[in-house]
């Protein structure tokens, strides 16, 4: 009894500082790492240095002896593993449901990786970034572990199945065999790892773009010989530092700076095996890229921008604060891979990691918030653009806000990935002079859960009983009820209604902020319980605009404002995608009354009637683009499907060439004119676009249905037969629209969420919108 | 055979609760592990939780001059966080708590008696409280010194509150 009150304060200063004390990092920094062996660069275009025949020779027998180590413990360690290893898809599957392949023939033991350590030695600014970095915490963090036990802890499923999910988290565990139910392998060398270094820096190819890890394992390798042979394992580093040019031939491969690396893990599918279901997208974070202004593979695109890969904003170089034989004229690629995640750093009290991450989400301009109108109830006129227009309120006014956020700068999905569990939001504010509250949506209740009625950029998938799937069990999606994330380049309308209080004087400011919070509040409980400490919410933009009551008269810009031009697109770009052609129409002729020459203007007149079915209309404005840019491909692009519609065969074929011509990744170009061909019955031209696509994108169902038809005409029928598997596994079950149907009716409170023309309103109006904010 | 089976029985009936030599199954981490953590081959027994008893996992070590031991304790309780409370109190002012282990985590030493050094971790993942202790009796103990069983039990810990989330 004594000793209580010491234990018990101990534990109360953790509660109380919603943890503790002796931090990972301190206890996985605790000492400072020794010098790295010494080294002196070649100089810059000097060959490298010549090896001697004495030379040469010691560095084969160290091969032949490496070689032998390595085949002899990976003899030894698939002699334990595999008896007990549960093969659960078959001998030739073993990683199933995962795509990730390993060199060689059966289990890799973990102890084939060079260790982060070891790498560390030489570069200590790259190991002291990985370690802080999402990518070495990939498989520990109670965030990942509480998801993927739950697989492993389902009665129907178990260990196995989790292959799918630690493929990309923790391949060296599956590649090793550990996934099983009786493991034999010792877990402790590389569980906290995650992704080491050895293990991106050993991939020798990629599969394909499907994702799950569709990546082949080399054996790990730090030096390759004077004939580009791979040498397994760690070497001296004098070997390495002698023949740099050597250690970088076996370790940076140029697929490692492409997207298509990156796609490997950052396009996950829930495929059959793991749900027993069907073929259902989980996220794809690099489709999105490459649909986007930054991959300029897309004709499509609203605006348009400079060459970006994911590396180019996740990796940017930065100056190095430790050593690295790596670094160039001081800058290394950063190995942060600074992102969205604040909770894995927050959990682990990296407090350097957390400090960056949420720079990088507020740098960048990635968003912009714009306060663009204002609307009286029961009146049908804009007040818009603000900060232009004059107007004016009274006290007791019903006022209706549009918000138009755009996903400006952000080469994917705001938010990317795992929606259901990450949570942006927008919350809007509406305050007297005082500061007193008039109207609040989005807040945080005092639990910590979002207002149920905030607009989030977030997804609900559901199971077939039409239940959120609330802890990430997404072996059991089987819809999604809605998905309001907003595409790169795009923008979407929130719309606010409230009241002007009746005794209002001076002015209100009104405030839209976006949030983000990674992660969900409930999901936070489903790992912790409810006794956690709040985890960051992060700002990332926001717009604060002062209504007078009375008569306001148009003032200055604010610099991060867009210009009116591209206020008045992204208002139509929203409306566009809300359906609501006749606005999107009118706000587009804005953009064109204020930027005559700007022919993608036009376009965006030309795409939405075409939406709107007014093809006369559509094939006026499109042809002014035309005239106005002659080689614009987007026009050319929505030419050509007003071409088809005319019957010009021959001018939409060669519309859909041009597009294709310019940018043959256009995966909409490709598919038309796939489509075209097929309808002429050229069934070799046909075929060649279908495949194009479906090299761009493995899970185009057009291509899927319209090459299961060609190769059958074509007497091919095996591949016929692939394709129409594809195709049947990867359609919307037409049974889904219920399920989510169920969700939406049994959650009125966000119901709304799923029509994309919705108000957020504490009146009770003449439309009937049920009540939210407070 | 069937005189060969009571008679087992009965000695794993005598041997409850403490130990019933099983297969290794313990659910939080497993006997490559160990062995890895504790520097050589180790054998491990479970024990279930029984009504006011924890799931008792033990592994050992032998060695020609001492053992190695790693003990895990796993139970669900009702008040967790006074339960991790009540099991740290053996710990007394020296109690260290740590991060990333868990909801919450303390370290301790547990230097039983004089010729066995060891460590003691008290854990909580919701409402699951642990307890790992780590020892050895191998005098001046060339791989488990008081550094190494520190870093080690934290590894340990890694593994069991990450099977436990």
């Amino acid at each position: 009894m004594r000793r209580t009150p010491s234990v018990l304060f101990a534990l109360a200063a953790m509660t109380a500082a919603g943890y503790c004390i002796a931090s990972v990092q301190a206890q996985q920094d605790a000492a400072t790492p020794a010098p790295p062996p010494a080294y002196t660069p070649p100089l810059k275009g000097a060959p490298p240095v010549e090896d001697t025949p004495a030379q040469r020779e010691a560095l084969a027998q160290w091969k032949a002896k490496a070689e032998q180590r390595l085949e002899a413990d990976r003899e030894a360690h698939n002699a334990v593993v595999t008896p007990s290893y549960n093969f659960h898809y078959g001998k030739e599957t073993p990683f199933t449901p995962g795509n990730v392949q390993v060199q060689g023939e059966g289990f890799l033991q973990p102890g084939a990786y060079p260790t982060a350590d070891y790498c560390g030695t030489c570069h200590q600014e790259a190991y002291s970034q990985w370690r802080h970095a999402l990518h070495s915490n990939a498989f520990r963090t109670p965030f990942y572990r509480t998801s993927v036990n739950l697989l492993i802890r389902d009665k129907t499923r178990g260990i196995a199945f989790a292959r799918h999910c630690d493929s990309c988290h923790n391949p060296i565990g599956v590649l090793g065999g550990a996934l099983t139910e009786d493991s034999k392998v010792d877990r402790a060398r590389f569980d906290s790892d995650g992704l080491t270094c050895t293990t991106c820096h050993s991939v020798v190819s990629l599969d394909s773009t499907n994702g799950n890890a569709s990546i082949k394992m080399g054996v790990p390798s730090v030096i390759v010989d004077e004939k580009g042979e791979r040498i397994p394992g760690m070497v001296p580093f004098d070997m390495i530092l002698k023949h740099p040019e050597r250690h970088s031939k076996a370790v940076m491969h140029d697929f490692l700076h492409t997207p298509e690396f990156c796609a490997a893990c950052h396009k996950a599918n829930l495929p059959n095996p793991l749900n027993d279901y069907k073929f259902l997208r989980a996220f794809t974070a690099y489709d999105e890229w490459q649909q986007s202004k930054f991959s300029q593979r897309n004709p499509l695109t609203f605006y348009t921008a400079d060459f970006t890969t994911c590396q180019g904003c996740h990796m940017k170089r930065n100056a190095n604060a430790l050593p690295d034989y790596g670094a160039k004229n001081g800058t290394f690629a950063s190995h942060r891979w600074l992102a969205g995640n604040t909770a894995v750093p927050f959990y682990y009290g990296f407090d350097e990691q957390l400090k960056k991450t949420i720079e990088f989400l507020r740098a960048g301009n990635y968003l912009n918030v714009d306060i663009f109108a204002l609307k009286r109830a029961n009146s049908d006129d804009l007040i818009a653009p603000l900060g232009k227009a004059s107007y004016s309120l009274a006290p007791n006014d019903a006022v209706e806000a549009y918000v138009v956020i755009q996903n400006k700068n952000i080469g994917h999905s705001l938010i990317p990935e795992v929606r259901d569990l990450y949570e942006a939001w927008v919350e809007f504010t509406v305050k007297d002079d005082d500061g007193k509250e008039i109207y609040h949506s989005g807040f945080l209740k005092p639990d910590g859960m979002l207002d149920p009625r905030a607009h989030s950029f977030t997804n609900r998938p559901v199971t077939d009983e039409g239940e959120f799937v609330d802890n990430h069990k997404v072996w059991t999606i089987h819809s999604v009820a809605y998905d309001n994330t907003v595409p790169a380049g795009r923008s979407v309308l929130v719309r606010y209604q409230f009241r002007l209080p009746a005794n209002a004087t001076g002015a209100v400011t009104v405030t839209a902020k976006v949030n983000y919070r990674h992660l969900r509040q409930s999901y936070l409980n489903n790992i912790f319980g409810k006794d956690h400490p709040a985890y960051p919410v992060v700002e990332i933009a926001s717009r604060s605009r002062v209504l007078k009551i009375g008569d306001n008269a148009p003032e200055a810009d604010d610099p991060a404002d867009n210009p009116e031009w591209m206020r008045w697109n992204n208002l139509g770009i929203a409306l566009l995608d809300q359906f609501q052609y006749a606005d999107a129409v009118r706000a587009f002729t804005e953009t064109v009354r204020l930027r005559p020459t700007y022919a993608d203007a036009y376009v965006n007149i030309g795409l939405t009637e075409i939406a709107w079915e007014k093809y006369e209309s559509a094939r006026l404005a499109i042809r002014r683009a035309l005239v106005l840019d002659p080689k614009s491909a987007r026009a050319h692009y929505y030419d050509g499907l007003l071409q088809r519609r005319a019957g010009n065969t021959e001018q939409e074929i060669a519309d859909f060439r041009t597009v294709v011509d310019m940018f043959p990744q256009s995966r909409d170009a490709r598919r038309e004119l796939g489509i075209t061909y097929y309808q002429q019955n050229d069934n070799p031209a046909a075929l060649e676009q279908f495949e194009a696509l479906q090299k761009i994108d493995p899970d185009d169902l057009t291509a899927h249905y319209n090459l299961s038809i060609l190769y059958r005409r074509m007497g091919m029928p095996k591949q016929a037969a692939e394709q129409q598997a594809k195709f049947v596994d990867k359609k919307v079950d037409p049974g889904a629209p219920t399920y989510s149907l169920n969700f939406l009716r049994a959650h009125q409170e966000i119901s709304t969420e799923s029509i994309p023309w919705h108000m957020h309103s504490d009146l009770d109006n003449d439309a009937g919108s049920p009540s939210s904010g407070r | 055979m069937r005189k060969l089976r009571l008679i087992a029985l009965g000695v794993c009936l005598i041997g409850l609760p403490t130990m019933c030599r099983a297969e290794n199954k313990c659910a939080w981490i497993n006997e490559a592990t160990v062995s890895g953590l504790l520097g050589g081959e180790a054998v491990g027994a479970v024990a279930e939780q029984v009504a006011g008893q924890p799931a008792v996992c033990e592994f050992t070590q032998h060695n020609e001059s001492g053992k190695r031991t790693l003990r895990l304790t796993v139970e669900i309780a009702g008040d967790a966080h006074a339960r991790l409370v009540a099991s740290a109190q053996i710990c007394g002012a020296d109690a260290v708590p740590l991060r990333a282990i868990g909801n919450e985590a303390l370290i301790c030493a547990a230097d039983e008696h004089k010729s066995q050094m060891g460590e003691r971790l008290v854990g909580r993942v919701r409402d699951q409280v642990f307890t790992i202790t780590i020892s050895t009796t191998l005098k001046n103990d060339p791989i488990l010194t008081r550094d190494e069983i520190k870093s080690r039990i934290y590894t340990a810990a890694e593994q069991v509150s990450g099977n436990l989330f």
